[in-house]
């Protein structure tokens, strides 16, 4: 029987080329070779799997240079003519992660090939693909790799043989929406009893079912006195001084700015504009008071219906960034916001 | 919970007890209890009885019964029968939940119900029934 | 309550001149059992067969599992309120016939189901597979409405299991078993530093076939309340439901109610199990309110640490299994919940029709859309004429060939809600 084929994806850092400073290197096939954590894989396929190429990227360069990035990648791989394609593992590096889901994702939906990848669950990339390319759970750094390839090598065989794959929690992926019956060793009602008396003492316990979130959040309670009130401008809209000078992303923003706006009382064509490339900037460009109102809160400054608007404003780019990475941002300024006395926070999005 | 709640303050002893409506397309309800209460009957599917039943909800009628009752699945019977308020009694979050959750859950399901003996429709009918059943004594005094 | 609780393994079944039970060979005289059950009139008639673990048989349709118990000392008997007079039970001594059921089986609906194989991929599924079962097949008599023609078979299985129960009454046990909670000052002596403990059983209560009776009374009828655990172990919980197969308790499952169990087996060394609260899932949403408003109110009155809360059903107890748990989560008892999955045939729809992140701690009985084929077997005891409308099979189940194409909803017990079962889901 003949081994299965397998093209493998990793990034500049585990080729051994570099670290950040070569993160913009272009998409590399390199037939033939096993690189970096492909060599693991290898040697857990044993026999029955080889590694016929492996596509080397710079994680910068497949983020900035998306199309063309995937493009070339895609015709490397079909090329190639692999049974499966493996991306990863990523650990917790966002841009890696992002672009190993990615890849994963074009590869099946494309060429029809299966693809297999793997990250640690609080990288971007996977509540992005993981519902969409089997995506193996991983720690959160390269520490973790033997368990990665642990997992992974063994999982991509079995996509690669066609055999039917079990539960998440059997074959160690992340869930990624589809229920897979099993049998359990214990009863349910033995496992029950077992998750009681560990949620009694306070000791982590997993649930068999997450409930699906609707992430809904409890409002405060509603602000006493608006006009003795310190009121906060944010957005997800991607206001930003004229010429983005903190270079916010277009999409997947990995930062926010904190922008003063003492004695600004208008935001002008010249002066401001939006980041986000994920709507029509012409209106926003013209006047960004449309999506950050800093010249109706002035009104109301003036007029004493607020008590004062906040000196900064912080903005982000809503467009395609992870959950995980909005939540950071706030979390981060919201504490700058109670140290400056703010009281309440409109927060616009688009 | 929330909508729970503003079921509870918005409604007195009195305008619990304003009345109800079995929205159904199962013809024995229309024979057994239209005579005594208010039935809307109309052959429809199963999905769009529940899409009637949701069409007064956002009118403002208030959900009474679950829409789900019942063990044999959406689209597996035919039949449906929801009970609602005879009145209009303002926007319930609760009730549109569960309407929702319940049209959502038809999608789940095999369409298999026009695949039967007929006998087997008597038997879905009377099922239908008696779940409906079980809901009138409570209804009448609530 | 004390109860003690005497098995008496039976490792076979044979028809015989005589009702008795020998070498753990229990013998049933046909006759005699074919007198008891057609004391009711609405039976017009009455056949009994045997299916024994591994044998290629299929029992089809099912409508009920009950084991044969009888109570040797103390008050009350088994099935109280439905079989026995009403009083209470749960404690004293009581033997049980382990490694066997009474299974009644034949048409009350035409759309029935409940399907359990004796052997193949279909025996892995239920649990009633492992047991030595005794099959009623009743027939009703012309004309009779089914609501009456149910509870003559519900009460005609019964009838049966308690005759068989009484055979064992001057035996001696293979093995006992002690069982006993305490009241609530004196479990709080007793076990001063343990979290206390309750189990939540919510009792499917929406209508034929989908109701449940606690000492003879319909649980739609009933407010929320407290029992001790032992009292299932002489019956006071019995089932009248059976649609659909793979998540509805037969009486089987509330005599040997697992949850019942598993708390037992931790009673005074990691907790104290104070006792069993029952609920019902009605269909108008305001008893649904004024249940789950009671349950809680029960925990936190009961001074509580926790709770196991299991279900019955889907759909619309969901709501209730919600309701019940988000508000017992608000008065700062923790709760594990067991219930069970409609994913759809490809996993991915959402397995419960309501949620909340206060459930956080689930148990899965698996997802019952998931589909099977079940070969072909030698024998059926029942009748395949509903095997096709059952609920997860469709006009192609029964096949050509012999194999039936179905979803494990339609097999008894498979996805059980209280944990009875092994199977799961991730």
């Amino acid at each position: 029987m003949s081994k299965i084929k397998v093209v493998h994806y990793i990034n500049q850092f585990f080729a051994n080329i570099g670290g950040e400073e070569k993160a913009d290197y272009p998409a590399e096939l390199r037939v033939g070779e096993v690189v970096g954590p492909g060599m693991a894989l290898a040697q857990k396929f044993g026999d029955e799997a080889e590694i016929i190429a492996t596509i080397v990227c710079g994680d910068s360069y497949f983020n900035e240079n998306l199309d063309k990035a995937k493009a070339d990648i895609l015709a490397m791989v079909k090329e190639q003519a692999p049974d499966i394609f493996i991306a990863g593992p990523a650990f917790n590096a966002g841009r890696y992660g992002v672009a190993c889901g990615t890849i994963a994702d074009a590869v099946q939906q494309e060429l029809g090939i299966p693809a297999v990848t793997g990250m640690y669950v609080e990288n971007p990339g996977a509540d992005m693909f993981k519902n969409k390319v089997y995506m193996v759970s991983t720690k959160n750094s390269a520490a973790g790799m033997r368990d990665a390839v642990g997992k992974l090598a063994p999982l991509a065989l079995k996509i690669a043989k066609g055999e039917p794959i079990g539960a998440s929690c059997q074959e160690g992926y992340m869930p990624n929406g589809i229920r897979v019956n099993f049998f359990e060793k214990e009863r349910g009602s033995k496992r029950a009893v077992k998750m009681l008396i560990k949620k009694l003492a306070g000791k982590p316990f997993e649930t068999e079912y997450p409930m699906p979130t609707f992430d809904r959040v409890a409002p405060n309670p509603a602000v006493k006195d608006l006009s003795k009130a310190t009121i906060a401008l944010c957005t997800s809209g991607g206001i930003v001084p004229k010429g983005n000078p903190d270079h916010i992303e277009s999409s997947n923003a990995s930062h926010y700015g904190e922008y003063d706006i003492t004695g600004v009382n208008d935001l002008t064509e010249e002066t401001y504009e939006t980041a986000h490339g994920g709507y029509d900037p012409v209106y926003a460009n013209e006047d960004s008071d449309r999506v950050l109102p800093v010249d109706v809160l002035r009104e109301m400054e003036a007029n004493g219906v607020i008590g004062k608007l906040h000196n900064k404003f912080y903005t982000t780019v809503g467009n395609g960034t992870a959950v995980a990475s909005a939540k950071a941002f706030a979390d981060e300024y919201a504490q700058k916001l109670i140290a400056d006395g703010v009281d309440a926070v409109i927060m616009t999005s688009t | 919970m929330e909508s729970e709640q503003k079921i509870r303050e918005r409604l007195t002893g009195d305008e619990m007890n304003s009345g109800f409506m079995i929205i159904t397309n199962n013809p024995l309800v229309n024979e057994k209890f239209g005579g005594n209460y208010h039935v809307v009957f109309e052959e429809l599917s199963f999905e769009d009885t529940l899409k009637k039943v949701r069409d007064r909800i956002y009118e403002g009628h208030r959900l009474l019964s679950h829409p789900l009752s019942g063990s044999v699945k959406p689209n597996e019977t035919p039949y449906k029968s929801v009970m609602v308020s005879e009145n209009i009694e303002g926007l319930d979050t609760w009730s549109m939940e569960i309407i929702e959750n319940a049209i959502h859950a038809c999608g789940k399901f095999q369409f298999r119900s026009d695949k039967y003996r007929p006998e087997v429709y008597e038997d879905f009918r009377l099922i239908d029934c008696t779940l409906i059943e079980s809901a009138i004594p409570s209804a009448e005094c609530w | 309550m004390r109860l003690e609780v005497g098995h008496i393994f039976i490792k076979d079944i044979q028809f015989g001149a005589e009702s008795k039970i020998e070498d753990g060979v229990l013998y049933v005289s046909e006759e005699a059992v074919k007198e008891i059950v057609l004391e009711d009139e609405k039976i017009k008639s009455v056949k009994f067969d045997i299916a024994r673990p591994g044998e290629s048989v299929r029992i089809t349709p099912v409508k009920d599992v009950i084991e044969p118990r009888v109570k040797v000392e103390g008050r009350g008997g088994i099935f109280p309120g439905v079989i026995a007079k009403v009083d209470t039970v749960g404690s004293g001594k009581t033997y049980a016939l382990k490694g066997m059921a009474v299974v009644t089986a034949g048409k009350i609906v035409g759309f029935q189901e409940g399907i359990i194989d004796m052997t193949g991929p279909g025996a892995e599924y239920t649990p009633f597979s492992k047991l030595n079962n005794l099959v009623v097949v009743c027939e009703p008599v012309e004309g009779i409405k089914p609501h009456d023609y149910e509870k003559a078979v519900r009460l005609a299985g019964f009838r049966v299991a308690v005759y068989l129960g009484e055979l064992a009454r001057e035996l001696t046990p293979d093995e006992s078993k002690v069982y006993e909670t305490y009241g609530v000052l004196e479990g709080k002596e007793k076990f001063p530093n343990l979290p206390r403990v309750a189990y939540v059983q919510m009792l499917q209560s929406q209508g034929l076939l989908h109701d449940t009776y606690v000492y003879g009374v319909d649980a739609k009828k009933t407010l929320s309340t407290i029992m001790s655990p032992t009292e299932v172990m002489d019956g006071a919980i019995v089932s009248g439901n059976c649609v659909s197969a793979c998540d509805k308790n037969p009486t089987y499952v509330h005599l040997n109610n697992p949850v019942v169990h598993d708390l037992f087996e931790e009673h005074g060394k990691t907790l104290n199990f104070v006792c069993q609260i029952l609920t019902n899932e009605n269909v108008y949403l305001a008893d649904k309110m004024r249940s789950s408003d009671w349950t809680a109110k029960m925990c936190r009155f009961l001074d509580l640490d926790a709770v196991i809360v299991s279900q019955e059903g889907f759909g619309n107890p969901d709501t209730d299994l919600i309701m019940n748990t988000k508000k017992i989560e608000a008065e700062g008892v923790k709760t594990v919940i067991i219930t069970d999955e409609y994913a759809g045939r490809d996993g991915k729809s959402q397995s419960l029709a309501d949620a909340d992140p206060a459930a956080d701690a689930v148990v899965t009985g698996g997802n019952a859309n998931q589909v099977i084929v079940l070969p072909k077997l030698d024998k059926v005891i029942g009748t395949l004429d509903y095997v096709n409308t059952i609920a997860g099979g469709n006009e192609h189940s029964l096949r050509e060939d012999g194999t039936i194409e179905v979803e494990i909803q339609a097999i008894t017990g498979a996805t059980n809600e209280t944990g009875f079962n092994y199977l799961s889901a991730r």
